[in-house]
């Protein structure tokens, strides 16, 4: 797992005239940034068939540091723009970066119909739990009772279980990790980037500076140091029945299937239907 | 039951529906990606290519809703592809940010926004021409935008194609704007494919490292950077430099949104495109796009059989607006008189050419088309008057 | 196939037939392992071939650890009569071993004058014997070599039970391998032992666990013959790379977040007074990469140097 650390260098990966990113110190979004980038170091996928698609928010904003096809597109529609690319262009290899509410508030539509529709792209959901480019609303993911711009009383609604919603959307491939684990992360990744189909990753990352801040939940390091303690690394058996504690949430890969990927399917039928057309 | 005589039809002759010649249309023009949501009047287009595309080795999809229609249209655009959808009045509204951001990071596509009666749901088996300004102006910022509006079935096919040349010889988006009526109205035609080469992309060539997205470049239009061709580009919907990056930095945005408007401007002569009927003598001049113009044109010859000199001016191209050839048209006229499905949107556009004193609107949103005689009365009124 | 028998048997006793169990006192096996190798599967097989063969049979064992790399164990009492469930030390008829350190662990447990030391040389290192993370410290693993086992007991057995299974296709087999070793020590029928654990293995993999059973019956046989053993197990050395880290610290990079400073687990980095990370401690610095894994910034590289080029460096 490890003895390939010292071949892999990120900033072959990066555009280094974009750097340093614009992140805010301590952000997990690096860390995430950086075990994708290490997979795809590890699958060896050519950067120029690597597209990565992005919505808005703070993840929107870190394909910009890739060395790789970028595309930063509208909020909430990544998933939306990256079906499009993949049909049209099956030889590259689409990887959809996205945030929690971008995923799954104002693009859950999409979520659910790409995961039920299982066309071949890896959709990495970077859950701060938070608005952070916005200054710190409530998002979907915000546990209950913490206190945000939007939630000066405590956050009332219940958070998403992401990785449960696209389980039962169908996706192919669930899985979930903090980045207190980066070779784990790493490792998740590769699962899901070699996944034939729809693979859905949540990636706990912590934000400090909004956040963190306004719940007193300390420095980046003792958020991080959280993580381990909050998790809770099993498989997850039953989506449904199991009750959904956020403070101990299943990490690793919690569904994966082989249900046939759209883009391959499409193409068959597509060509059993141009030769038919082809003999009238 | 009618016989007909085969002989004597001609061979290429089709009874087709507006929204069938769309799709032939597409197909002729090398559309190769449709991505759309069902709605009324328009999903005849989508029926038509999922069964076309396929054969032409091209990629159908129906998405989970409009907005992503729209994007899965101009991602695919992205990666190299002549892409459309085709929505009416409620979908044409929500696809309205990412036909913003087609505009904004210059990915070719083709947007057909068959016009029914709003607002709102509004009536969605009924003809308007309300979506004369949204189209113009939908989505949000200053961008501009190709509006192509065909009248009749053998024009919505010839400027489906004229509309994909434009795209991606301008590197924009581009909408077809027809209107119910003629959507689902079927005429005997014979389509001629096209003869001439069509349009394709400038695709970026020449070392990388020189290799600027957006430079403002001869023309004005960047050339694009097709994925996996080594360049591995930034596209975004933030302002950018010419780098492709974003960038706030007044000179820069000020250079790039210039380049944005003055890249059609600079296309004018390929993009406008009119028609004047009878304008030289005339004393009322009759503006009108889709069905309303095909009401006028039979209201010019009812009114020159009674003495009236009428004419029609007709913008085939709406945006940008041919303002010129309008100008001229009208210029020995007294009156011009303009009828629409809607309470007064391309009278508005005739107004700011040729000032309030001379322009008259026909109005009527009740979900029926304007008669030739509704508009002929007018005419003579106005003939009389002036 | 390799490994090598602990110690000398007299040449008459190895070629005749198993001696007859004495009924009247329970006959004691203890398997022992890792979490997730089969020790309770290789107990499960004995314990109903046993009952199947008309003894009273007491099983007692230590599980859920499965996967987790914890100690595994599982006491098999059989005869006319059990009483306890459990082995007392000095006791064990057979100690069979899937993992070398847990087979020394459990060695008192052995009949010291003749009890039959079975054990796979696997190795699997736990976490709390590498807790000095500095490169090229010695790791707490047992450090005994096979010779000086062969002085505590009466008969052993070093077997490579690992690879012997690898080689037949199946890792997970190793358990299988270490039973047929088992059954030479019993005077069952061999089809009894085939027939019991087809049932006890999945189905699809009857074969090659059958074919496992059989090679480590033979190789006891093998073992036991006059003919010198196969050689010394392949114990390696554990991994002692003489490197040096080198940390490469891009300060325009850095953000401050001290996230290195605190998650690093020797603690030998700091701030500077422009709050830019630096290496303190070289000396302590093992060059796991936490630090460069965890910056969000990508402002940490860590360099491991082969020792004497890093000697070289510093010394211009």
């Amino acid at each position: 797992m490890f003895t390939d650390a010292p071949n892999f260098d990120v900033r072959d990966y990066l555009r280094l005239e974009m750097m340093p990113h614009f992140l805010c110190p301590g952000c997990g979004h690096g860390i995430a940034l950086r075990a994708l980038l290490w997979a795809l170091h590890d699958l060896a996928i050519d950067k120029d068939k690597l597209a990565i698609v992005s919505g808005i928010g703070c993840a929107g904003r870190l394909s910009a540091y890739i060395d790789a096809n970028t595309f930063h597109t509208t909020h909430g529609r990544p998933l939306a723009f990256a079906t499009g690319l993949a049909l049209a262009r099956p030889d590259l290899h689409v990887v959809v970066i996205s945030g929690d509410g971008d995923c799954l508030a104002i693009g859950g539509n999409h979520l659910i119909h790409a995961c039920r529709r299982n066309l071949k792209l890896t959709c990495l959901m970077l859950n701060n739990e938070i608005y952070g480019m916005t200054g710190g609303q409530v998002s979907p993911t915000t546990a209950e009772t913490r206190l945000t711009t939007t939630t000066p009383l405590g956050n009332n609604e219940p958070s998403f279980d992401a990785c449960a919603l696209a389980s039962a959307a169908g996706a192919g491939f669930v899985g979930r990790e903090v980045t207190r684990h980066v070779p784990k992360l790493k490792e998740l990744m590769k699962a899901g980037l070699e996944h034939p189909g729809f693979a859905f990753i949540e990636v706990l990352t912590d934000c400090t500076e909004v956040y963190g801040r306004k719940n007193e939940l300390g420095s980046s390091p003792e958020m991080i140091m959280r993580q381990k303690s909050d998790m809770r690394p099993s498989a997850y058996r039953n989506t449904v029945d199991t009750p959904f504690h956020p403070t101990s949430l299943p990490t690793g890969i919690l569904m994966q299937n082989d249900r046939p990927e759209y883009g391959a399917a499409y193409r068959r039928a597509a060509a059993l239907a141009a030769a038919k057309g082809a003999k009238k | 039951m009618n016989v007909v005589d085969k002989a004597r039809v001609k061979p290429a002759a089709k009874l087709l529906s507006g929204n069938n010649a769309c799709a032939l249309g597409a197909v002729a023009a090398g559309c190769r990606f449709f991505a759309g949501y069902p709605i009324t009047p328009s999903s005849e287009i989508a029926e038509r290519l999922v069964t076309l595309l396929p054969q032409a080795g091209g990629v159908f999809i129906q998405m989970e809703d409009e907005i992503s229609a729209m994007a899965a249209v101009v991602g695919a655009s992205m990666g190299g592809a002549k892409a459309m959808t085709a929505t009416s009045g409620p979908g044409f509204s929500l696809k309205q940010e990412n036909i913003g951001y087609a505009a904004g990071a210059e990915i070719p596509c083709v947007i057909v926004n068959v016009m029914r009666g709003g607002p709102s749901t509004g009536m969605p088996t009924r003809p308007s021409q309300a979506d004369v300004m949204q189209t113009r102006f939908g989505s949000h910022g200053d961008y501009p935008m190709i509006v192509l509006a065909p009248a009749s079935v053998r024009e919505i096919y010839s400027e489906t194609i004229r509309a994909f040349d434009l795209a991606e010889t301008c590197r924009t988006p581009v909408i077809l704007l027809y209107d119910q009526v003629i959507a689902q109205s079927s005429e005997t035609v014979a389509l001629e494919p096209p003869t001439t080469p069509r349009a394709e992309r400038k695709w970026a060539t020449g070392p990388r490292e020189e290799f600027k997205p957006f430079a403002v470049g001869p023309d004005g239009i960047p050339a694009m950077a097709k994925p996996g061709a080594g360049y591995r580009v930034h596209t975004t919907g933030l302002t950018h430099s010419e780098t492709g990056f974003p960038s706030q930095d007044p000179e820069t945005v000020n250079r790039n949104l210039g380049r944005l408007f003055s890249k059609l401007e600079r296309h004018r002569e390929q993009i406008d495109s009119w028609e004047a009927v009878q304008c030289d003598d005339a004393d009322v001049v009759i503006v009108a796009i889709g069905i309303s113009s095909r009401a006028a044109r039979r209201a010019v010859e009812i009114c020159r059989a009674s003495g009236v000199r009428a004419g029609l001016f007709r913008p085939i191209t709406l945006w940008p607006f041919p303002e010129a050839p309008l100008c001229a048209a009208t210029k020995n006229a007294r009156a011009v008189l303009v009828p629409e499905l809607s309470i007064g949107q391309l009278r508005l556009e005739v107004e700011r050419l040729l000032g309030r004193d001379k322009v008259e609107g026909l109005h009527q949103f009740s979900g029926e088309p304007i008669t030739p005689a509704q508009i002929a009365a007018r005419a003579t009124a106005l003939a009389s008057e002036a | 196939m390799s490994g090598s028998k602990l110690a000398s048997v007299e040449a008459g006793e190895a070629s005749a037939a198993p001696a007859p169990i004495a009924r009247k006192t329970p006959f004691n096996v203890l398997i022992v392992g890792v979490g997730g190798q089969g020790v309770i599967m290789v107990s499960k097989v004995l314990a109903a071939l046993a009952q199947w063969r008309g003894f009273e049979v007491k099983q007692s064992e230590v599980h859920g650890m499965a996967k987790r790399g914890g100690s595994v164990f599982s006491h098999v009492r059989f005869g006319e009569r059990v009483w306890s469930p459990t082995i007392a030390k000095g006791e064990a008829d057979v100690l069979i071993a899937l993992e070398w350190a847990e087979g020394l662990r459990w060695l008192p447990y052995l009949k010291p004058a003749t009890g039959i030391f079975i054990c796979d040389t696997k190795r699997i290192v736990p976490p709390f014997a590498c807790l000095n993370r500095k490169p090229g410290a010695p790791m707490r693993y047992s450090r005994e070599t096979a010779e000086q086992v062969a002085n505590y007991v009466a008969e052993g057995y070093a077997i490579d039970a690992t690879t012997m299974a690898e080689e037949l296709g199946n890792e997970r087999a190793a358990n299988v391998v270490l039973l047929g070793a088992l059954s030479t020590a019993l005077d069952f029928p061999i089809a009894d032992w085939e027939s019991t654990v087809s049932e006890f293995v999945p189905k699809k993999t009857i074969a090659v666990n059958l074919e496992a059973f059989r090679l480590g019956r033979t190789w006891i046989a093998e073992a036991r013959s006059p003919a010198p053993a196969t050689g010394t197990p392949p114990l390696l050395p554990l991994a002692e790379v003489p490197f040096t880290p080198r940390l490469e610290i891009n300060a325009a990079w850095c953000k401050s977040c001290d996230i290195c400073v605190k998650m690093c687990p020797e603690r030998c980095l700091r701030l500077n007074d422009d709050r830019i990370a630096e290496l303190a401690n070289p000396e302590k610095c093992t060059g796991c990469r936490l630090c460069e894994w965890l910056c969000p910034d990508f402002a940490i590289r860590v360099h491991l140097e082969a020792q004497g080029k890093a000697a070289e460096e510093a010394a211009r």
